[in-house]
């Protein structure tokens, strides 16, 4: 139903498999969830012997982020290979930003997602990941350290909230443009 | 105006529909998804164990960096939740959240799918589509409603982005009934026969 308007201008998108689409809009949900949940669950009164109301809001905040790590890394084969083959614009320019901007995105989030189980490491609080398997406490408490990659946690998070905002402005400026270019996250490839 | 401008402004159209749909889509899961957890956490047996009491330590303060009121009143806004709302308001709150997850989803796999085929299935997507955005509407007025009958504090909070998700899903059902009906329009009448 959805034609292009301006698509025989650029060169053919480079489809994506179904698995990988349906990764990526996994993640996307995933990443909105760790981000909207994160800011209401730090304001909630902290943890203490009666007080635990932060329990399951952060149990399921590390569950989700964790899961992402994985689903993240599963993805990453397809994405270097989506890097290097970046077909879809024919400006060079636009390639580059387009590069820089998806690695530097996959990075950071990656980075987010491993400071976020840093910091939880060494906060002597245990991770059972979806309520199946207790995780190893491979890390001796230290306050220190927590405070640390807290930290880098937190300002990677900014980070990827500012890369978000580009993404999503260069999708819907292509989308407005039907350039076709954002049809890779969109439709199905002929191997489907 | 010419045939071929008319298909465009469709194509155009349905293209912003559908990449709106999805963003909004998965704004709305993760909004609703927060607030079912909220309603999870925030019950009267938690608060009870607390003893109206913020437990706050000066190691936890200065970890979390914030200050010994700051801890304090983190507490009185859990009261304030409690507070406000009704005795309904907490499985009501629930049953719409997880609507409102629903819904979104739907929507979202709706609009992936508008996108990726065409033909008589994109057109029984955007059909249901149409339908998923106005029970999204009805849901939204439903949210309103229900937020409507706490305490003023609570209103605060909930009211104003209710009012704005309100409109966000009634521009959405309206443009993509408008575009189903194009399309209909030009299928029932096609070129040449009038």
């Amino acid at each position: 139903m959805i034609e292009n308007t301006n698509s025989e201008l650029a060169s053919e998108p480079l489809a994506l498999s179904k698995a990988i689409r349906f990764c990526h809009w996994l993640s996307v949900l995933a990443v909105f969830y760790l981000l909207i949940s994160s800011w209401w669950m730090l304001s909630l009164p902290l943890p203490s012997e009666n007080s635990t109301f932060r329990v399951l809001p952060f149990q399921l905040h590390k569950n989700v982020g964790i899961t992402l790590f994985l689903l993240l890394l599963a993805m990453l084969g397809s994405f270097i290979l989506r890097w290097i083959k970046e077909n879809a614009r024919t400006d060079p320019l636009q390639q580059l930003t387009a590069k820089i901007g998806h690695g530097s995105m996959y990075l950071v989030l990656l980075f987010c997602c491993l400071t976020g189980y840093l910091s939880s490491s060494f906060s002597g609080w245990g991770t059972e990941l979806w309520w199946l398997l207790n995780l190893p406490q491979w890390a001796q408490e230290s306050d220190d350290l927590n405070a640390f990659f807290s930290d880098l946690h937190l300002w990677s998070c900014w980070l990827l909230i500012l890369l978000i905002a580009v993404h999503i402005g260069a999708a819907l400026h292509h989308s407005f443009n039907s350039d076709g270019v954002t049809d890779s996250m969109l439709r199905s490839s002929n191997k489907d | 105006m010419p045939e071929h401008y008319i298909d465009q402004n469709v194509a155009v159209a349905s293209r912003l529909l559908i990449v709106l749909s999805i963003l909004f889509g998965v704004l709305f899961f993760a909004s609703n998804s927060n607030e079912l957890l909220k309603q999870g956490v925030l019950t009267t047996d938690a608060f009870a164990a607390l003893q109206a009491e913020a437990d706050c330590r000066a190691d936890e303060l200065e970890e979390e960096g914030i200050s010994l009121r700051e801890c304090e009143l983190m507490l009185v806004q859990v009261e304030i939740a409690l507070e406000s709302s009704p005795d309904w308001f907490r499985s009501v709150q629930q049953i719409l959240s997880a609507s409102g997850i629903a819904a979104a989803l739907l929507s979202i796999g709706l609009a992936l799918n508008l996108s990726a085929n065409s033909g008589s299935s994109s057109r029984f997507s955007l059909r249901i589509l149409v339908w998923v955005l106005g029970g999204l509407v009805v849901l939204d007025s439903v949210m309103f409603i229900a937020a409507l009958q706490t305490g003023p504090l609570l209103r605060a909070q909930y009211l104003w982005p209710l009012l704005l998700w309100f409109f966000i899903h009634l521009s959405l059902a309206l443009g993509a009934r408008t575009i189903s009906k194009n399309i209909n329009d030009k299928l029932s009448y096609p070129a040449g026969k009038f």
